[in-house]
């Protein structure tokens, strides 16, 4: 069970990162100025987190998706979502009005504070199935059960799903 | 021999293949952490390297593009500058021909800005930006088609131009307008068809929209309209005070 909900939350969150970072790749001048408007980074690293970003999020939602690399995956994944729901909220604590510029855009808007709630919420999720991951990374259909093999005499996967599979390949499935 | 020695032979026997067999088995497992940890290793350094290159490639297309084709009339700073070279104040407008604040500034201070640029008090330039590409492609349409107008038909038809755009402007939502649409307006404001048809369907200043935006970007706009009176960025209600 708990490998059936591992493989929901990389499909979620990888998908997210994918859509997320896929938008911003081909402006790369609109990333920059997403990351500027926070106002929280030193102005020296803005352009480097502007370019570095969307590709980042590409790179871990592919491999979130294949199921590669889960735990450090899934490690890298929560830490950028911490990061994005204190941005977030500084932003919102500041009274900035931004475009959170998590799906492209970026910048101040305007009644941006009605969305914050909702994008932390949202970030917040994402954050907790990335956290799963991170404890339970042993997931349905990823690569690294077949490029990292269970040892032999290794108790994996564990008891409770095993026995569950075995029900299941009894029933055929 | 005693029987009690043979016991302790195959005692001392069943110890030894014990301890060979612990052995053989500490061996594979250490092999077999050894080769996980390769993998991991090589998977890592593989995803690095990938991540990597596209972030060098990211760089690279964020930097300006020194072929592009430059609209005649336009300023080096990617605008179109209006009124009197030495005008006492100087007015720069970043603009999105999509943003409604955009349109809310113009539509609240073009009398003040017409008046300032008629009486020698400031020369505005207009710097239009593709910034709003989320919401599709009219933001950089728009900006390609200003420059294809200021380029083939001068300053006067582009400022012309510039505002039936913005009286006209679409919500960001859409429907978007078309490049004959595009064609429409221009025409309107005193280009001819044959002049502007092409550069607008061909999106014939495109880099050097991208390089405004660049630029801008780079100069720290982060948003549309930003305003600038003599290099100071003011306030969205600040122009008047600023003029004065």
């Amino acid at each position: 069970m708990k490998q059936w909900i591992g493989l929901l939350a990389r499909l979620i969150t990888g998908g997210v990162w994918i859509v997320a970072g896929a938008i911003k790749l081909p402006d790369p001048t609109s990333s920059i100025r997403a990351v500027r408007a926070y106002e929280l980074l030193p102005e020296s690293t803005v352009e480097a987190v502007g370019y570095a970003l969307p590709v980042v999020e590409v790179a871990i939602g592919v491999c979130l998706v294949l199921g590669l690399l889960t735990r450090p995956m899934g490690v890298l994944s929560a830490l950028l979502f911490v990061a994005f729901i204190i941005g977030i909220s500084s932003a919102w604590a500041r009274g900035l009005s931004i475009d959170c510029g998590c799906f492209g855009g970026g910048g101040e808007i305007a009644d941006a504070t009605a969305k914050y709630p909702l994008e932390i919420a949202r970030d917040v999720g994402l954050l907790l199935l990335s956290v799963w991951l991170v404890i339970w990374p042993q997931t349905r259909w990823s690569l690294d059960a077949v490029i990292f093999p269970p040892r032999a005499g290794e108790v994996s996967p564990p008891v409770g799903d095993r026995e569950e599979w075995d029900v299941e390949a009894q029933q055929g499935r | 021999m005693s029987k009690r020695n043979k016991a302790a032979d195959r005692a001392a026997e069943r110890a030894e293949r014990a301890a060979r067999a612990a052995a053989l088995k500490a061996e594979q497992e250490r092999k077999e952490k050894r080769r996980r940890l390769l993998t991991f290793g090589g998977v890592a350094a593989v995803l690095l390297l990938i991540v990597g290159v596209a972030i060098f490639l990211q760089t690279r297309a964020g930097q300006l593009d020194e072929g592009a084709v430059v609209p005649a009339g336009s300023t080096k700073d990617f605008g179109m500058q209006v009124g009197d070279a030495d005008a006492k104040h100087e007015v720069v407008i970043y603009e999105d021909f999509i943003c409604p604040a955009c349109k809310l500034f113009k539509d609240e201070n073009d009398a003040a800005l017409e008046a300032a640029v008629a009486d020698g008090t400031a020369r505005v330039e207009y710097r239009p930006l593709n910034f709003l590409r989320q919401y599709g492609d009219y933001s950089g349409r728009a900006a390609n088609a200003f420059a294809v107008v200021l380029d083939a038909a001068g300053p006067d038809v582009a400022l012309k131009f510039h505002d039936i755009l913005f009286a006209n402007q679409p919500p960001e939502s859409g429907p978007l307008p078309d490049d004959a649409w595009l064609i429409e307006k221009a025409v309107e404001a005193g280009a001819t068809e044959v002049e502007v048809s092409e550069g607008i369907k061909g999106m014939e200043f495109e880099a050097w929209v991208e390089n405004a935006a660049k630029t801008a970007t780079d100069d720290g706009v982060g948003a549309t309209p930003t305003i600038l009176v003599d290099g100071e960025a003011i306030e969205f209600d600040g122009l008047s005070e600023a003029l004065e």
